[in-house]
């Protein structure tokens, strides 16, 4: 018996010490882009926009800015902001999970690196909502479907303008809160 | 030996909750591919007040004009202007002889300023080159104003050849926009030494659009701060252009045609006899880090300054212009009429006069040796359509002493060349006449119409040739904390991992070596673990 635990301890250990290496990839993708920042940040801000169910730009941010303000040059990073009030709206009327509110709005990260080519970041929605019960699981895992949609792009299409004005988000600076959208 | 099996089992069932986890997630990696405002300047410093002057007191109606009066008193100016490229738009390789220059090479962007001159001239520092026959030693034809205006007032625009508004015009046509003429008198009065929005109303905008064509000049070099350009920061040591490019004689130092890709020696204090004034080492030297980086200041035997000290060029959202897709021109709308496209970021992509651009800011730089000589394939030069065609070749290489690893922007480009005779070919683009390609969108005629003014011969077959134009980038100097960290370049996928020729820690392994490495590290843990074996077995005999 002894070593039926002394087993199942190691197995925990090992999923701890792989979990702990791997968590921070389960949680957010990198995947690669194959416009620039600028179309892929108005590819992806199209894409929010006609996938219907409720989603709406609610900002674009640009933290290079705070940086440079700050002192410093970075590599352009292009933050967008937008929500469905038909995913926050159940998780916000929960008092048990209103804290997820602190994920809202749903943020897609697109920048360059110094390889130049240009990267989008997101979190794993899907992943993350199974851990917050039911309710949250199935919210998020229609978020992380409408994510997919959000990253599919037409290069057949020609690139559709940036929209830099978006409610709350500002005009691509390091402005303050996001209140369209949500 | 169950045990064992239990003991395996077990964490087997463990891993297997860690296996069922990562399949609610995606994979990390996957593929989408599914898919010119007048500066604030300083009081002048000059002796002279050219309001007190009564040959400047007049009603000047022509440029000319100005420019005789100017010569009362600057006899030697224009002569000396008359010498520069600036004026002659023409320079040779003092070690090949070749003739550059705009008059004399097809580039990628805008191809020829031949038969063109009535537009491109706006940019020439001079009045009414219009065609062939234009005077180049008429004294009172050079452009003083263009450089010498302090009131951001003076403005040529396309399609007068170089002269400035006379008339209040409508730019661009059918806008609603109105461009009031020059005030000759006030400006001629107000003339002081060259500023950024001087040298930048040509040189930001080279190429038809702001920033198109150098990517590391453009109009946020107006009032830039210092993590744009740590030497131009409007705030801190605020040069102008030609605080770097020294002028003597009305000669403008630092051209790309005659760069000084490798200056060596210590810092060459202004005034000393120098033949590159603009270079970094002129001020910095060829050891410009403190003295106890000995290893950084070796660096400079090899690599250029702006290699690590400009990180990225169009450090902006203007962008610059990666490629120019002249095939694309003459392609219509749904309508069957001429349209124009943006880019997501409101820069020009598409024109049914000009084909089609891509555009990008903060621009990594394509690295390569330079020595500051580059072959330039010039009009009436023989082609080979089957492979790319290099404007400029540059030269350089790892095994001389000439040669820096310098970053570069390459623009690449499509444009239309003899299929017969194997050259590139001249167009008539510009102008309301027939045969002008953004008038009546047609490659024959313009092509003809180029080709007869350049006087070269044409078989009438024509297609598109891509080629490759590059620039040494030099401006937008990043501070000394934005430069290159050491892993940016040794590693093996960084920044020079292209760079051919020179040994380079972290990017470069010998496999003997590297083997024989590790065959030590194993040897050793071996070793390690035979004397622990040892050990135990020792203690326990002797328990």
């Amino acid at each position: 018996m002894l070593k039926v635990i002394g087993g199942f301890i190691a197995g925990m250990l090992v999923v701890a010490v792989l979990g702990y290496n791997f968590m921070g990839s389960l949680m957010f993708r990198e995947i690669p882009s194959p416009f620039g920042v600028e179309e892929t940040v108005a590819r992806i801000q199209q894409n929010i926009q006609s996938t219907g169910n409720g989603w709406a730009l609610s900002g674009l941010r640009n933290p290079g800015k705070a940086v440079e303000a700050d002192g410093g040059n970075t590599l352009p990073v292009m933050m967008i902001e937008a929500c469905s009030t038909r995913y926050s709206g159940p998780i916000l009327k929960d008092d048990s999970v209103r804290f997820l509110s602190i994920l809202m709005p749903c943020k897609i990260s697109v920048y360059k690196k110094n390889d130049g080519a240009t990267y989008i970041g997101m979190m794993n929605a899907g992943l993350m909502g199974r851990m917050f019960g039911p309710m949250v699981g199935e919210t998020m895992g229609h978020v992380a479907e409408d994510q997919e949609k959000f990253v599919q792009f037409d290069a057949s299409k020609p690139a559709p303008a940036m929209i830099k004005a978006t409610p709350g988000g500002g005009a691509g600076d390091s402005g303050s809160g996001a209140a369209g959208g949500c | 030996m169950l045990s064992g099996k239990i003991i395996l089992l077990s964490a087997l069932v463990s891993c297997a909750m860690l296996t069922t986890m990562s399949t609610f997630s995606a994979p990390a990696q996957s593929d989408a591919m599914s898919a010119a405002t007048p500066l604030t300047r300083q009081k002048s410093a000059s002796t002279a007040d050219h309001s007190k002057f009564k040959e400047l007191d007049q009603a000047f109606k022509t440029g000319p004009e100005v420019t005789v009066a100017c010569l009362i008193c600057h006899t030697e100016a224009a002569k000396q202007v008359q010498h520069t490229k600036h004026w002659t738009w023409e320079s040779v390789d003092p070690k090949t002889g070749q003739k550059r220059g705009k008059k004399n090479i097809i580039n990628n962007y805008c191809t020829s300023p031949v038969s063109n001159e009535k537009d491109c001239m706006a940019c020439h520092a001079g009045y009414g080159w219009q065609d062939s026959s234009f005077d180049f030693t008429i004294e009172k034809n050079v452009d003083c104003l263009v450089c010498h205006d302090t009131t951001a007032t003076y403005r040529k625009l396309p399609g007068d050849a170089g002269h400035p508004i006379y008339e209040r015009r409508e730019f661009p046509p059918k806008s609603g926009k109105f461009v009031d003429p020059a005030d000759l008198k006030k400006i001629a009065q107000n003339i002081g030494k060259p500023s950024r929005s001087n040298c930048g109303s040509c040189h930001f905008f080279g190429a038809g659009a702001n920033g198109a064509k150098h990517g590391d000049l453009d109009s946020s070099l107006q009032h830039p701060n210092k993590y744009l350009d740590v030497h131009m920061d409007e705030k801190g040591l605020n040069f102008d252009c030609t605080t770097c490019h020294a002028t003597s004689s009305h000669e403008v130092s630092g051209s790309r045609y005659n760069m000084a890709a490798a200056t060596k020696g210590p810092a060459h204090i202004r005034g000393n006899p120098d033949s590159s004034p603009a270079a970094c080492q002129s001020c910095h030297g060829n050891k410009p880090h403190p003295q106890h980086m000995t290893k950084l200041n070796q660096h400079t035997a090899k690599i250029a300054c702006q290699t690590c000290h400009i990180p990225e060029y169009a450090r902006n959202d203007i962008g610059t212009e990666l490629s120019w897709d002249w095939s694309k021109a003459t392609r219509m709308g749904e309508d069957g009429k001429p349209f124009v496209r943006k880019d997501s970021a409101g820069r020009r992509a598409f024109d049914s006069k000009k084909g089609e651009w891509v555009w990008d800011s903060y621009v990594i730089p394509e690295y390569r040796w330079l020595n500051g000589v580059s072959t330039y394939t010039v009009i009436g030069d023989k082609i080979d359509p089957g492979k790319t065609v290099q404007i400029n070749e540059v030269g350089g290489s790892p095994n001389d002493p000439d040669s820096r690893i310098w970053p570069t922007k390459v623009h690449r480009g499509k444009q239309p060349y003899d299929t017969v005779n194997n050259t590139l070919t001249v167009q008539h683009t510009a102008g309301e006449d027939d045969t002008a390609l953004w008038h009546n969108y047609d490659w024959q005629k313009a092509i003809r119409a180029g080709m007869k003014a350049a006087n070269l011969p044409y078989s009438g077959n024509f297609d598109f040739v891509s080629t490759e134009l590059t620039w040494p980038v030099t401006h937008m100097v990043a501070p000394k904390e934005d430069a290159l960290s050491c892993a940016q370049c040794h590693s093996k996928n960084g920044r020079l991992k292209d760079i051919q020729g020179v040994y380079m820690p972290s990017r470069d392994a010998n496999k003997l070596l590297d083997t024989a490495g590790w065959a030590l590290a194993l040897l050793t843990l071996i070793g390690v673990l035979i004397h622990a074996g040892i050990r135990i077995l020792t203690s326990k005999k002797a328990g």
